[in-house]
């Protein structure tokens, strides 16, 4: 019988600094540890705690994955000072990832702002893999400030594509940003889908998200075709601990991503 | 059925201590607390009710280290457990816990382990008390399913059933120290359960908890009542009524470092404490406390009835006797009732 509660050993290859308070840790683990888009990992720094997190990196690549943290507390501080060479422990895939071949054929929304950028890049990377099999592709962004956007390269690459209808908003604009200023549901209104089938995936804070779903149900997508992404206190992963329960589920194991109607009448959904 | 005289017993339970570690409940004052059973060791008493402390403790331990470097191998290697005295409701509440850990894909090892090669000796209850109601939830005072062995306290020993293939080789291995039961033993077993039962049910209906068929409706019905503020005041969030509590399964995985080594402990949580749910954000669903003794009660008396179809609650009554906030669950439940 397995362990589940053992970590497999990864070595930090490279730390990307983000932004003052987000870093990307490119790792590689010692044994083979794939995952699939919406998945989750339980990262660990050894001696200090472990924390859940969502890959950031294209999840076809199987050798090294990239996780990108924000510094908010105990654990993450601790992932913050690691450097090339450390060795840190990592437990997973868990949870159940975006169930993309249910998209097959329909148009898809994308909409994830602040760090939720993170996990929506791996979103997107499994997305493109399968372009030509959905119909349109809508993305739209949000971050506090122009400084806040993570990975700026491939956003600039992403608003490139023919594919894909992508706009990116900003709270609070500066001298370097010319886009729109507002909430992310600020840019919603000249969404060209059709909404009575439309898949929406939706993956930000609490308030983004809450916002979001209630713009794509006024805009008519169904409630049982927006997808959300939940963060709820996980500290097993394997639904024992009983810690990220959310109504009849638990996020870590029936989740972590749900659709607005498994779990619209549950109370603290969106905190 | 048979007979084994309390002598006997001795001798069974002697020789088990080769393969087991075995448990056994001694009289402390006026409630009875398990530890282990030593050499040549005949001081034990099979409790009228529950022990004090609830029996997850054996098999699903109060900090255990479950990880260890990044070694994949399962650490708890010892005898598995051999409980004695064991009574109904503890057995309800191995059946939670077994819905939670036992998983063949992604089970907890340690606990599936001690499940697994454990041995289970329940007892019959002999009295009622203050805090029990197990009828209130569906329980009989007797074991009836989920043991290995059973036994029914007759005046100088005990009458013995089997439950499992595990108990009936245990018997048929010592067949000596048994001889038939007789049918004025029988009346005696009978009878006690019938007055232990009477007992209960009458305890359970003086304070009015809900049929056990209406619990759900109840706790779903009266979610946003001002019932769960009311009861949450006197409540210290110690989390006693947690670590007492035989369902009760939250823990939390904590990593050290000890002579170099990385080292990960399974430790009990308190989904009553404020941080049981907040998120590295900083958001907490259940940020007051009434909303997490409400939480309490759902996970208990909806949440175990959606996902089981069993209630969460073993009806021992642990929780009153151990909160220094005398909330106490019937009581709960007694208000919830519209009447």
């Amino acid at each position: 019988m397995k362990n589940p509660y053992s970590s497999i050993e990864a070595e930090v290859l490279k730390v990307t600094t983000e932004t003052p308070s987000i870093k990307t840790f490119l790792l590689k683990p010692k044994e083979e540890l794939t995952f699939k888009p919406g998945q989750f990992m339980e990262f660990s720094v050894p001696g200090s705690g472990e924390a859940p997190f969502t890959p950031s990196s294209d999840s076809q690549i199987k050798d090294t994955m990239e996780i990108t943290i924000v510094k908010v507390g105990k654990v993450t501080d601790a992932i913050h000072e690691l450097k090339p060479g450390d060795t840190v422990g990592l437990r997973g895939p868990l949870g159940k990832g975006y169930p993309l071949t249910k998209f097959i054929g329909q148009d898809v929304l994308v909409i994830g702002g602040g760090v939720g950028l993170a996990p929506v890049r791996t979103l997107m990377y499994g997305l493109f893999h399968m372009r030509d099999q959905f119909s349109r592709l809508v993305y739209r962004g949000g971050c506090r400030n122009p400084k806040e956007f993570l990975f700026r390269k491939e956003l600039e690459k992403w608003m490139k594509r023919d594919d894909l209808d992508m706009k990116l908003t900003v709270d609070e604009g500066d001298a370097s940003w010319n886009g729109p200023v507002g909430v992310v549901t600020t840019i919603m209104d000249d969404i060209d889908v059709n909404f009575n089938l439309a898949k929406a995936i939706v993956c930000g804070p609490p308030i983004m998200m809450k916002f979001a779903t209630f713009k794509l149900q006024e805009l008519g997508v169904k409630d049982s075709n927006i997808y959300l992404s939940m963060e709820k206190n996980m500290s097993c992963g394997f639904g024992k601990c009983g810690h990220c329960r959310i109504g009849p589920y638990y996020c870590c194991t029936d989740g972590p991503v749900f659709t607005y109607d498994m779990i619209r009448e549950y109370p603290g959904i969106w905190e | 059925m048979l007979f084994i005289k309390r002598g006997k017993f001795d001798q069974l339970l002697k020789s088990l201590t080769g393969d087991y570690k075995v448990y056994v409940p001694r009289s402390m004052g006026d409630i009875t607390g398990y530890s282990l059973l030593g050499e040549s060791d005949t001081n034990y008493e099979i409790g009228e009710i529950r022990s004090f402390d609830p029996l997850k403790s054996f098999y699903f331990l109060g900090r255990e280290k479950v990880a260890e470097d990044f070694k994949p191998n399962i650490i708890r290697d010892d005898k598995p457990p051999c409980i004695v005295g064991a009574k109904a409701c503890d057995l309800k509440g191995f059946r939670v816990l077994d819905f939670v850990f036992i998983d063949d894909e992604c089970g907890d090892p340690t606990y599936m382990k001690a499940r697994e090669n454990g041995l289970i000796i329940s007892a019959d209850c002999t009295g009622s008390g203050e805090t029990c109601f197990c009828t209130a939830v569906d329980i009989n005072p007797w074991p009836e399913s989920d043991f290995d062995v059973n036994l029914s306290p007759v005046d100088d020993g005990f009458i013995v059933t089997t439950g499992s293939d595990k108990g009936s080789d245990l018997i048929e291995s010592n067949k000596s120290l048994f001889t038939p039961s007789t049918e004025a033993q029988i009346e005696v077993i009978q009878q006690n359960r019938n007055t232990v039962k009477s007992s209960v049910i009458k305890s359970a209906k003086e304070c009015r908890i809900p049929v056990s068929d209406r619990l759900r409706r109840v706790i779903k019905k009266q979610y946003e009542s001002n019932i769960w503020k009311d009861a949450s005041e006197d409540c210290v969030e110690c989390g006693a009524c947690n670590t007492i509590c035989p369902t009760c399964h939250c823990f939390l995985l904590y990593d050290q470092k000890s002579d170099g080594r990385l080292a990960r402990f399974r430790i009990w949580d308190s989904c009553m404490i404020h941080d049981f749910a907040r998120v590295a954000g900083g958001d907490n669903p259940r940020d007051r406390l009434w909303m997490r003794l409400r939480n309490r009660f759902d996970k208990k008396f909806n949440y175990f009835p959606e996902v089981l179809k069993e209630i969460g609650c073993t009806g021992c009554g642990r929780c009153i006797a151990a909160c220094p906030g005398k909330i106490d669950i019937r009581e709960v439940l007694a208000r919830l009732e519209v009447r």
